[in-house]
């Protein structure tokens, strides 16, 4: 099972560009997809963000996202997740709240607040274990994790509004649609444009022929 | 094509704009009425819209894109700054109105929603009935384009077949029907304007799923209907230009001109000089525009000689819960659809009165990806996904909800707030909706018996409901303030939308219904819409 997962996750970037239709926007374009959400988005304005910490950014990875996705899966997960984060306004003009006459923005920009934390991390680690989080174990870095994580409450909620950056990265996987696919172990494929026959049939198993 | 006239001698310079139609508003009932007119008559029509165009369909993908990555407004900018009221009222003001965030949910109202008191002693009847609207109905559905499934004649009377066939089930939903196949309330599948066929040169709907931007146009907006009035040359479209007053013609009731201000000229105010002038702009501020245009002879404002201009605001509430269902579903595969049943909205006789709806959709309530256990523990990776797995194998979450109607009281009220202007010191409107004594007495029998039948359908599903929320008080689908009536005495227009005090002025649409229904309610908008636009024919040189 979990070997047909990776293939489907390693075939859904070609299945992509297959089932992209005139006038629709690629598969789940922007979507919390950790295969494809990146690459959609771009800013309005030329802002260059600061990147997050590279390294430390995929050692949390490991402690926070699942290892069934395998080590390819780990890394476009991550990808996405710095492409959606890059291209992230603050203090954005948000949907229209139904029958609200005031208009809602977005907050401000995390990802300072996300850098400092995986640096914060990292000296952190540094300090108790003597080597940096990627050197850890995979146990230690949750150990390291668990303080800021303690008062999230048990919803991902939207990876924007996450106070810290362990809790975006899983917001911005858990609430992708392939994570969907992996839990059901189905082709559901949310938010994909495509025809609407063959919406009435059940989902193809994953990994299945498309 | 309308004329632009040179300015008014000895006034501050001023653009004039003659045609024998002037359209005030550019959402989805002036896009009704400028249509019929179009193409009915030869009249000169010009459409007035305070707000500007919005993103074109080729952009639309990439706002799609945002507002699932983001959350942000798909249709950004498509507010007035300071053009703002206070109580339940949309604030999109742009070329194609609230409908270009719309879902697209269009069903009818029933026979009995025009007939309240006759049948069951509450609220007002409408001056017209089910059978006269019909008609407009149709027409309006063919105007969208509306895919729908034929319910039972009985809670679901129509003459002629919807124009398109209905969109197809999920997977999910097809199994939740079999479910309430198991009771004795029919379901059926929600009639939408989304197409599922080719329409009017639009595409067929691809199932993204996000409806509230849509990336092919297979989703009706009203933006459709002008481009495709304008390219013909029938209609001038006037964006950017707000209208602030409506001027009578001396010693004369009759409508002479609407005044207005240029957003981009602010200094060189523009005056739309019309044979016929309709109201089309939406259930807040149409009311608010007659109030706005008060003058000596009238004054508590336009279309106001009874005091009835603001009042009889009126909407539906709802009821919302959720079912645990002992079978696996996937939700994802088309979550814009949805099963409905009219059952209850033609209940037949009551002891006492309750009307409602019935909205069934898959739901992920209860079934996301959490990153603690029940206890509190925090999960990690694998975890998360197992935990995930174990609340989705064998169980699903279907989401119920019932809109019921609020009976409208005569001080459910819009007034021009002294505490609020926009840039210009208009004051801007204040609703404060309130329900008649009748509905509040009601409403507890209401609650009782909409729970009653969320339990009947979980127990025929061997399953149980998760929850039941308090009654949302939110003011959905909201009308009123120009209420229709063959009485002056108790309202603000006829039966065809003509105000009793102009006999040159039409309030259209949202504002003249009586009471809200238990149904979204704009295709009953812009049936009365079309309603209006045939009586303003018998006075608009032929085509
Ligand atoms: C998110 C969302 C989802 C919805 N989903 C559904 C649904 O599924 N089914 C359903 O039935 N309904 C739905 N609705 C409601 C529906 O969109 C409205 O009922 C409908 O669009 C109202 O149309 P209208 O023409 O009456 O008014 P509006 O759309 O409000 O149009 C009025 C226009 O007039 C303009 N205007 C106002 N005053 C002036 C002035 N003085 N001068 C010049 N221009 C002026 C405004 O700028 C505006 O563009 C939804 C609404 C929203 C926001
Ligand atoms: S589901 Fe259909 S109507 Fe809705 S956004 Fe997608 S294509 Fe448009």
């Amino acid at each position: 099972m979990a070997e047909s997962r990776r293939t489907f996750l390693k075939q859904s970037a070609a299945t992509v560009a297959a089932v992209s239709l005139t006038g629709c926007a690629p598969e789940a374009a922007g979507a919390r997809a950790a295969e494809t959400g990146g690459d959609a988005l771009s800013r309005a304005d030329d802002a260059t963000p600061v990147p997050l910490p590279a390294e430390t950014l995929r050692a949390v990875a490991e402690a926070v996202l699942p290892d069934e996705l395998g080590e390819d899966g780990r890394e476009r997960a991550v990808r996405a997740f710095e492409r959606w984060s890059e291209a992230l306004e603050p203090v954005a003009e948000l949907s229209h709240a139904y029958l609200v006459p005031e208009i809602r923005y977005s907050g401000p920009d995390p990802r300072p607040g996300w850098v400092a934390q995986l640096d914060g991390i990292e000296k952190e680690c540094e300090s108790r274990h003597g080597v940096s989080l990627s050197d850890l174990g995979v146990s230690g870095r949750r150990e390291l994790l668990v303080r800021p994580l303690a008062d999230t409450g048990p919803d991902l909620g939207a990876p924007e509004n996450a106070d810290h950056v362990a809790l975006a990265l899983a917001a911005h996987f858990f609430g992708s649609a392939i994570a969907m696919d992996i839990c059901y172990g189905r082709s559901i494929r949310r938010e994909l444009c495509r025809s609407i026959e063959g919406a009435e049939d059940e989902p193809a198993p994953l990994g299945a022929a498309p | 094509m309308s004329r632009a006239a040179s300015p008014a001698v000895g006034r501050a310079a001023r653009r004039v704009v003659e045609s024998d139609v002037c359209i005030i508003g550019g959402g989805i009932t002036a896009a009704m009425v400028a249509e019929r007119l179009a193409e009915r008559t030869g009249a000169s029509i010009t459409v007035v819209e305070a707000g500007g165009r919005t993103v074109a369909l080729g952009e639309r993908s990439d706002t799609r894109a945002r507002m699932l990555a983001y959350g942000e407004n798909p249709w950004p900018n498509d507010h007035i700054r300071g053009q703002t009221g206070t109580g339940a009222m949309y604030n999109s003001m742009v070329v194609g109105g609230a409908a270009m965030h719309w879902g697209g949910a269009v069903p009818r109202f029933s026979p009995e929603d025009f007939r309240l008191r006759s049948l069951y002693g509450v609220a007002s009847d409408w001056p017209i009935s089910f059978d006269d609207i019909e008609p407009y109905y149709q027409e309006a559905e063919e105007r969208i384009g509306v895919a729908g499934e034929q319910g039972p004649p009985e809670y679901d009377p129509r003459s002629k077949p919807y124009p398109m066939p209905p969109l197809p089930l999920s997977y999910s939903l097809e199994r939740m029907r079999e479910w309430t196949e198991r009771t004795d309330i029919p379901f059926w599948t929600q009639p939408w304007a989304r197409n599922t066929e080719p329409w009017q040169g639009r595409n067929v709907c691809r199932r993204c799923d996000t409806c509230f931007v849509c990336p092919t146009g297979a989703k009706y907006t009203p933006d459709f209907s002008f481009d495709r009035l304008l390219a013909g040359g029938r209609i001038d479209l006037v964006t950017r230009t707000l209208v602030r007053r409506l001027r009578l013609e001396p010693g004369s009731d009759r409508i002479a001109m609407a005044e207005a201000i240029d957003r981009d000229a602010p200094d060189e105010p523009v005056e739309f000089r019309a044979g016929t002038f309709v109201i089309a702009s939406g259930h807040a501020w149409s009311s608010h525009l007659l109030l706005l245009s008060a003058n000596p002879r009238f004054p508590n404002g336009l279309a106001n000689r009874t005091g009835n201009v603001g009042r009889y605001m009126t909407a539906h509430w709802y009821l919302a819960g959720f079912i645990d269902l002992p079978m696996r579903l996937y939700p994802g595969m088309f979550v814009y659809n949805s099963l409905l049943s009219r059952r209850f909205a033609s209940p037949g006789p009551l002891d006492r009165y309750v009307r409602h709806d019935l909205r069934l959709w898959e739901s992920t309530v209860g079934r996301a990806p959490k990153i603690m256990d029940d206890d509190g523990k925090l999960l990690w990776g694998d975890e998360i996904m197992a935990d995930w797995r174990a609340r989705t194998e064998s169980e699903s979450t279907a989401r119920i909800r019932a809109y019921y109607d609020l009976l409208p009281d005569r001080d459910s009220r819009l007034t021009l707030d002294p505490a609020r202007a926009n840039e210009l010191g208009d004051p801007m409107p204040r609703i404060d909706y309130r329900p008649a004594q009748e509905s509040v007495d009601l409403q507890e029998h209401t609650i009782e018996t909409i729970s009653g039948r969320f339990k009947e359908l979980a127990r025929a599903a061997g399953g149980s409901m998760r929850s039941i929320g308090q009654p949302s008080e939110l003011w959905e689908h909201p009308g009123g303030g120009c209420r229709m009536g063959d009485d002056p005495a108790t309202s603000v227009v006829d039966r065809w939308g003509r105000t009793h005090d102009h006999e040159n002025l039409f309030v259209v649409g949202a504002p003249t219904i009586v009471s809200g229904g238990c149904a979204n309610g704009t295709l009953t908008f812009c049936a009365l819409s079309l309603m209006s636009a045939e009586e303003m024919e018998n006075e608009l040189p032929s085509a």
